[in-house]
């Protein structure tokens, strides 16, 4: 039985990583996601806007965590969410009186489409759900959604992985852009 | 090239820990499973393989010089010169040095038996249950009344890939390498193309 066979896995997990390596990966989350709460909670939010959505802590995982990832590249990192927030807002109009199928839609769809686009960025998944389910807030802001919070919450996360992964001896980022 | 080749021989086979190693020596976390490395290794080898086999040309495997045959060597000297030096043939060349046709065990052979297709076991049934033995055929005989011409020939920047057609598609087992005039400079052999074929396999047969 190959199907069954399948499931044993059998390959070996990749080693863990050093404790100064563990040390970048916090500092540059830390300051990723401070520089986006910081927006959302002193600007943003005072408006009624939000800037700050849970897929960033996803893609600060990647950034910060898995720099050389092709999934942490910048046009992954700004091509997932974007493509994946037109899709989940698109999804959330156009099938909002089904909730579940929206869901699975924006979400199925968004892959899809980073898959096609080489922009495959997973919080892109997580981008697509929350237009769906993030509540009236979210839905209110319409297409406005792809822009602010997800594209402009993205860029301040590019730009402190720029600042901080470079400081690092051993990190460079991004190792490519487009 | 001998050294070359018994480098090129050894099997390089990579290890699942091997990978681990290294991810290991390596700072940063590297997202893919070393199960995943090896296989784009392996592949990532396989087309190396191919672009070598298609940048090598002849001049970079051929045996050179090539041992000619001047085209009127009598048969009995020619094929104790091949005995000698454990050739099974070899271009033949005229005065002036220009490589008119090959000999070969095949041509010997054709010139001893009967037919087109004779082989040396067809030789030895013959000799064996005939009275007198066809090697006699040979003799007052030179080199260029039984050479196979005209001879197939290429220049130096043949590449291997084009040589394997060559040979499958003219059933040869040797072509000699000719400059612009087509004066000898190398000869490449079957052998020649199984030494190199051994580093495509990584020293498997």
């Amino acid at each position: 039985m190959k199907y069954w066979q399948k499931m044993k896995g059998g390959g070996q997990s990749p080693p863990g990583v050093s404790l100064v390596e563990v040390g970048w990966s916090w500092l540059g989350s830390f300051l990723g996601i401070t520089a986006v709460a910081l927006l959302h909670y002193n600007l943003v939010d005072q408006q009624g806007l939000t800037m700050l959505i849970g897929s960033f802590g996803a893609s600060a995982m990647l950034l910060y965590g898995a720099t050389r990832s092709p999934l942490a590249q910048p046009r992954n990192l700004l091509g997932g969410h974007v493509f994946s927030a037109i899709v989940g807002v698109a999804a959330a109009q156009w099938l909002g009186h089904y909730p579940w199928l929206a869901a699975a839609l924006a979400v199925s769809i968004a892959i899809a489409l980073m898959h096609l686009t080489k922009t495959l960025h997973p919080p892109g998944g997580a981008t697509a759900l929350i237009a769906v389910m993030g509540g009236e807030s979210i839905h209110q802001l319409g297409y406005w959604y792809v822009l602010m919070p997800t594209a402009l919450g993205a860029i301040v996360l590019l730009v402190i992985a720029l600042l901080v992964n470079n400081v690092a001896p051993n990190r460079r980022y991004p190792e490519f852009w487009f | 090239m001998k050294q070359v080749n018994a480098v090129c021989c050894t099997t390089i086979e990579l290890s699942e820990f091997d990978v681990i190693a290294a991810m290991k020596e390596i700072p940063g976390y590297i997202d893919i499973t070393p199960g995943d490395f090896k296989e784009v290794f392996r592949v990532a080898y396989a087309h190396a393989l191919q672009r070598l086999m298609e940048s090598r040309t002849a001049k970079d495997i051929m045996t050179a010089p090539a041992h000619c045959l001047p085209v009127n060597t009598d048969l009995v000297l020619a094929a104790k010169f091949l005995a000698d030096q454990h050739f099974s043939g070899g271009p033949v060349i005229d005065e002036s040095g220009r490589v008119v046709g090959v000999v070969s065990e095949k041509d010997f052979l054709q010139k001893m038996g009967v037919g087109q297709h004779v082989s040396m076991m067809q030789v030895a049934t013959h000799c064996l249950s005939n009275k007198g033995c066809m090697v006699m055929n040979l003799r007052n005989h030179v080199v260029g009344e039984i050479m196979s011409a005209p001879p197939i020939t290429a220049g130096p920047d043949i590449t291997v890939g084009a040589i394997s057609t060559l040979f499958t598609e003219k059933k040869i087992n040797r072509l000699p390498i000719v400059d612009a005039e087509g004066r000898p400079v190398g000869i490449v052999t079957r052998t020649n193309l199984v030494q190199l074929h051994c580093l495509s396999t990584g020293g498997r047969p």
